[in-house]
């Protein structure tokens, strides 16, 4: 069996535990994310036949009163990065969030998700910032827990990436 | 065979030598190295030939393996040759696995029957113990527990006998805190692997970062009431133990050697992890042996004798009791049965409430006395309570007491209820009789009274005296109307009822006229004996009047032998008839 400890990683309230809560198996309640400040789930993709279980790590978002612990990072594979479309801060928090990996753990495979796109008219990021985004050689995907646009998507790329497929 | 530059004598070559010279040489040389030369030559041939090596090495093998033995290394000679051997027999069973079929054959059976056997009586020992749980006093405790929880009863008996029980091993990359291999005790729910062992190092993450531990340091325990987390530490992973109960502090040596043997034996994959965890699954040889029980000591579990001994002697008392207590209430309740049936008593309710037997229902107050009942049959009074309301009852014999409480009858006369109907009989002074009837109609219950047969005491008097009188007989010699002594002492007797019997008639207000009636034989002269009789009758008037009687109510009169008083038959009868004899007429005497 081949397993792959992610981590989901954004600024507070960007959807990050939901967009995996209806795609995940999980035994543990959301009030380890403010407790522990981390959540373990698990979900299961298929890749050209083969079985890739992942087990996420739910980060509890980063805000004032509380810092990403990096050491949950320690021996992930990839991540999912996650914005919230409707608020610009929250994609210049990713950014920053992306370098904070690469300083603490080195360069490993991530996607980028600008969360909310069911949010169309309260929808803040420019389509030229993600172009800005893509030309860095970021993964880029609008996806919404509410509709679960792209939410499989997401952790099928991430997968690939991780795999070198 | 080619010269050998190890062994070649160095030769300067600006010596010139001759060809005699070299000969000679060459054969010193030879005389001198000939032997060595052949030696190593031989050697070599040991060396360099793979089957003279194989022989040199089936002569020390043997030897060799035994030394291993003799210096205690036999288990790394196993381990080395474990996999060879598997892979040999599994050859062996691919080319054809009748031929070690054929040779287990002799093995198989007697190891099946034995494991059956051991099956069986594990099954039987914790039949046994949940048989003594199930009659101890902690088994009822258990068994209220399991009633209480939800779970089954085996499984609390199981979690109170077990000191401790290592329910599931995890074996974790340290790096990634990815589950590598995971093994579970029998009957135990399992939780996901990969979930358990994220958090589990997400805690030891937060404890760290919380309390600034050094990136080294983990978490040796977490304990959660009676299930503790041990976590044993290695280079690449570590082993997290899940234990119910209190297990032993040399358990830890046991995880400290299973993760020493995992590091060693998977070194290599360890270090290279990339998620993949199949390299792994042989590690659950290694982690099965950690998945520890401990049972607590059987004899303590056992019934000792004076335990049973109580049992038993509780157990007679017991039985004891229960007989008690159903023949004493079989005799509350014939006892309640039969106050039922007592007049003037009905029993609406009866039953054990609070340790008293309690009877509840109507009772006349003329009725038994239910306490005193209760003393003839032989139960304890004490423990009876009685609820009464009262009323009149209608039974016959109630209502001949009521009757008898209300009337108050003279000695003289009887009383009886038949079917509510009163009958009285007997004398009753005439005051007590006057007031009868009125009396008799108040009585509650009696419709009706039969009171033929009582009668006054001065009416009763009356009768006796006019009985005396008519039966009194004054015989007189025959011919002759002379009182003779004899019958002049009978015609005295009979004066003191005489004016009884007028006084009593005055007092009834009845008139009294007594006839004397004079008797004659039928011998002789009708009209002689007609005389004869009417003077005998005025004699016996005269001598009463004589004495005291008055003459007004003596009426003398000679009927001859017109009513004999017996046939005459003989002369005996004859004389009886020569007589004086009385009879009584009343009237009603007008009011004075």
């Amino acid at each position: 069996m081949l397993q792959k400890k992610i981590c989901m990683l954004g600024s507070f309230a960007v959807g990050k535990t939901s967009l995996v809560r209806r795609y995940v198996e999980s035994i543990y309640s959301d009030a380890y994310l403010t407790t522990v400040g981390v959540k373990i789930d698990k979900k299961t993709v298929q890749l050209s036949a083969q079985d890739v279980t992942l087990v996420l790590w739910d980060l509890y978002g980063e805000d004032e009163f509380q810092k990403i612990r990096w050491a949950h990072f320690r021996g992930a594979s990839g991540y999912v990065l996650v914005a919230d479309g409707t608020r610009q801060a929250t994609l210049e928090k990713a950014i920053s969030l992306e370098d904070g990996v690469r300083q603490a753990v080195g360069s490993i495979p991530f996607v980028f998700v600008l969360n909310k796109a069911d949010l169309a008219s309260s929808w803040e990021v420019d389509a030229g910032m993600e172009d800005r985004l893509v030309a860095r050689g970021w993964d880029v995907m609008r996806s919404s827990a509410k509709t679960g646009e792209n939410v499989e998507n997401a952790f099928r790329k991430l997968t690939e990436k991780m795999l070198g497929a | 065979m080619p010269d050998d530059p190890v062994i070649r004598l160095p030769l300067d070559p600006n010596e010139e030598v001759s060809a005699d010279a070299g000969k000679s040489f060459e054969k010193l040389r030879h005389l001198i190295l000939a032997p060595e030369q052949e030696g190593l030559a031989r050697l070599r041939d040991r060396v360099e030939n793979p089957e003279q090596r194989a022989s040199d090495l089936s002569a020390v093998l043997p030897e060799a393996i035994r030394l291993l033995r003799q210096q205690g290394r036999a288990e790394d000679l196993a381990e080395v040759l474990a996999p060879t051997v598997e892979s040999a027999l599994r050859e062996s069973v691919q080319k054809d696995p009748t031929t070690l079929a054929d040779a287990l054959f002799p093995v198989m059976g007697p190891a099946i029957r034995r494991s059956i056997l051991q099956t069986l009586r594990l099954l039987f020992e914790s039949f046994n113990e949940a048989m003594e749980q199930s009659l101890s006093l902690r088994g009822l405790q258990w068994r209220f527990e399991a009633l209480r929880t939800g779970r089954p009863f085996s499984e609390i008996v199981l979690l109170h006998s077990l000191v401790f029980r290592v329910e599931q091993v995890f074996l974790i990359h340290k790096k990634t805190s990815l589950p590598l291999c995971h093994v579970v005790a029998p009957s135990v729910a399992m939780q996901d692997p990969s979930l358990v062992s994220g958090m589990l190092s997400a805690i030891q993450d937060f404890v760290r970062d919380s309390f600034q531990g050094s990136q080294g340091q983990v978490i040796e325990k977490l304990q959660v009431g009676e299930l503790e987390v041990w976590v044993e530490d290695g280079p690449q992973a570590v082993i997290a133990a899940v234990i119910r109960g209190m297990a032993p502090p040399a358990y830890r040596s046991e995880l400290v050697e299973a993760v020493e043997r995992i590091h060693r034996k998977f070194a290599h994959q360890l270090e290279k992890f990339q998620g993949e965890t199949s390299p792994f699954d042989s590690a659950t040889e290694d982690l099965t042996p950690c998945l520890e029980s401990l049972h607590r000591e059987k004899g303590s579990l056992r019934p000792r004798p004076y335990m049973l001994v109580f049992a038993c002697v509780a157990l007679l008392l017991l039985g004891g009791w229960f007989a008690f207590s159903a023949r004493r209430n079989h005799k509350w309740r014939a006892y309640a049965e039969s106050l039922g049936q007592q007049p003037g008593i009905v029993v609406t309710s009866s039953g054990r409430h609070g340790g008293r037997f309690v009877i509840s229902g109507l009772r006349d107050p003329l009725s038994a006395d239910p306490q005193a009942l209760l003393q003839s049959s032989g139960l304890n009074p004490t423990q009876a309570e009685f609820h009464w309301s009262a009323y009149y009852a209608l039974d016959d014999p109630i209502l001949q007491k009521r009757a008898a409480n209300l009337l108050k009858p003279p000695a003289s006369v009887s009383l009886g209820v038949t079917d509510g109907v009163l009958h009285v009989q007997g004398v009753a002074p005439d005051d007590w009789l006057a007031s009868f009837p009125a009396r008799a109609a108040m009585i509650p219950g009696i419709r009706d009274v039969e009171m033929s047969r009582l009668a006054g005491a001065s009416e009763a008097e009356f009768q006796r005296l006019q009985g005396v009188i008519r039966a009194a007989v004054v015989t007189f010699p025959i011919g002759s109307a002379e009182i003779i002594p004899s019958q002049s002492a009978s015609l005295k007797v009979l004066l003191p009822e005489i004016t009884a019997l007028l006084q009593e008639a005055e007092s009834l207000h009845e008139s009294v006229v007594i006839n004397v009636v004079g008797h004659s034989d039928s011998t002789g002269e009708e009209s002689t004996n007609q005389l004869l009789s009417k003077n005998r009758a005025d004699t016996v008037t005269w001598a009463l009047v004589h004495d005291g009687s008055p003459r007004s109510s003596l009426r003398p009169r000679g009927v001859a032998s017109a009513q004999p008083l017996r046939p005459e038959t003989d002369e005996e009868a004859r004389q009886y008839n020569r007589s004086v004899t009385f009879s009584i007429g009343t009237t009603v005497a007008p009011n004075p």
